[in-house]
């Protein structure tokens, strides 16, 4: 197994896990894959995918190629190929990606932003740099939401298994 | 030509195997000088001795926790060949060899795999896997890179050459009780964590011992620090790294 430094300073490996019992703050940053089922308050980087399992909660920007989240993120997403929001994911903050799906459960609320060749009028646009932005409005009920709201004052008490 | 560390040997089957590996090593034209440890002379001294010779190849002939102490001092300095006796699993999948004879011959063919350490702050080198194993479920904090920090409940650590680190738990949830009588329920949930970095500060509540080959050889807190490429070890041709 090789291991290097990129330029930033950060190591490249087999990749990270954040298991379920784990929270985590700051900037996890990695070349490979990152899985997460646990609590992260801080940023997610990775030049490869990531993906936020069904238990995890990120409060942060998320960063990477493809991204396929299932928990709740708190922040930012930008996917530099494919965004998936899977049934049970919950998104508060805006989104960019050039592919999304999105499954029939998922909440977002936040921005889309889709860099796209062509205008809103359907004229290709000069340079790819330009984006259309859509705004999207959740779809879930106001007592879901506000349930989510108030789940999000997680600690480090939260991890303390209930029994042994 | 190559310098033998033996461990001490243990029982009449080990002497036996000893004898054996002399006859492979002469019959393959590689025996060298032969050494073996004792209470009185540790692996440590007799590496140092044998560097002191002028050997270029030390060679560990024995389990983890011996093979660990040699590679600890020849690092950087020669290069180190294992004849596994009693090993785990990781020295054997490192070399590509489980037997004597294999070994033997990768020592002739001597295709070098040069392999990372990690180092226990101040300075403690480790080549072998270090675990950290709570009696009960602790708690366990990091900071990675002084970048991230993360805490956990954990039964295992496992930190591996790599400074790549296992982190695994598993717990029962309580159990609900129906009218209060018949319980019901109680998963077991499995975390695994995996990180790895540079630099890793390592805390553990309570403080607990570092183990390699299920001996101490430092207490947390500790700091492990990457020695990149700072080992040359034999392996068998054709091994992957």
């Amino acid at each position: 197994m090789l291991k290097g430094t990129t330029a930033n300073g950060e190591t490249s490996g087999p990749g990270t896990t954040v298991g379920v019992n784990v929270a985590l703050s700051g900037t996890l940053k990695d070349q490979n894959d990152i899985h997460i089922y646990g609590l992260i308050d801080g940023e997610v980087i990775s030049e490869r995918t990531v993906t936020v399992g069904k238990t995890a909660q990120v409060k942060g920007p998320v960063r990477g190629n493809i991204v396929t989240i299932a928990g709740v993120v708190r922040g930012s997403i930008d996917a530099a190929e494919k965004l998936e929001l899977l049934d049970s994911a919950k998104i508060f903050g805006s989104i960019s990606t050039k592919d999304l799906v999105i499954h029939s459960g998922a909440i977002f609320v936040g921005k889309c932003t889709m860099p796209s060749d062509f205008d809103e009028s359907g004229e290709p646009v000069a340079t790819d740099e330009e984006a259309v932005p859509v705004h999207v409005e959740t779809t879930a009920s106001e007592s879901d939401t506000s349930e989510e709201l108030a789940s999000a004052d997680t600690g480090e008490a939260d991890l303390k298994p209930e029994e042994e | 030509m190559y310098y033998y560390i033996l461990e001490a040997p243990s029982n009449r089957a080990v002497r036996q195997t000893y004898q054996r590996l002399r006859d492979t090593l002469t019959n393959l034209g590689i025996a060298g000088e032969m050494v073996a440890s004792s209470p009185a002379r540790t692996p440590e001294e007799l590496t140092v001795m044998g560097l002191e010779k002028g050997y270029s190849t030390i060679v560990a002939v024995g389990g983890d926790y011996h093979i660990n102490q040699i590679a600890t001092i020849v690092m950087n300095r020669a290069v180190l060949g294992i004849v596994p006796i009693n090993a785990s699993k990781q020295v054997t999948d490192l070399i590509g060899v489980t037997d004597i004879k294999a070994a033997a011959e990768s020592l002739k063919f001597r295709r070098l795999t040069t392999v990372s350490t990690i180092l226990v702050e101040p300075d403690l080198p480790i080549f072998l896997n270090a675990e950290i194993i709570p009696p009960k479920m602790a708690k366990i904090s990091l900071v990675i890179d002084n970048r991230v920090r993360a805490f956990a409940y954990f039964n295992r650590a496992v930190i591996n050459r790599s400074l790549e680190i296992e982190i695994t738990s598993t717990h029962l949830t309580e159990a609900k009780k129906l009218f209060g009588l018949f319980e019901m329920g109680g998963n077991v949930i499995t975390s695994e964590s995996h990180f790895h970095g540079r630099s890793i500060r390592i805390v553990t509540d309570p403080e607990l011992p570092l183990l390699v080959a299920g001996k101490p050889i430092a207490q947390a807190p500790v700091t492990l620090r990457l020695l990149p490429e700072s080992l040359k070890v034999i392996t068998r041709r054709g091994t992957v790294s």
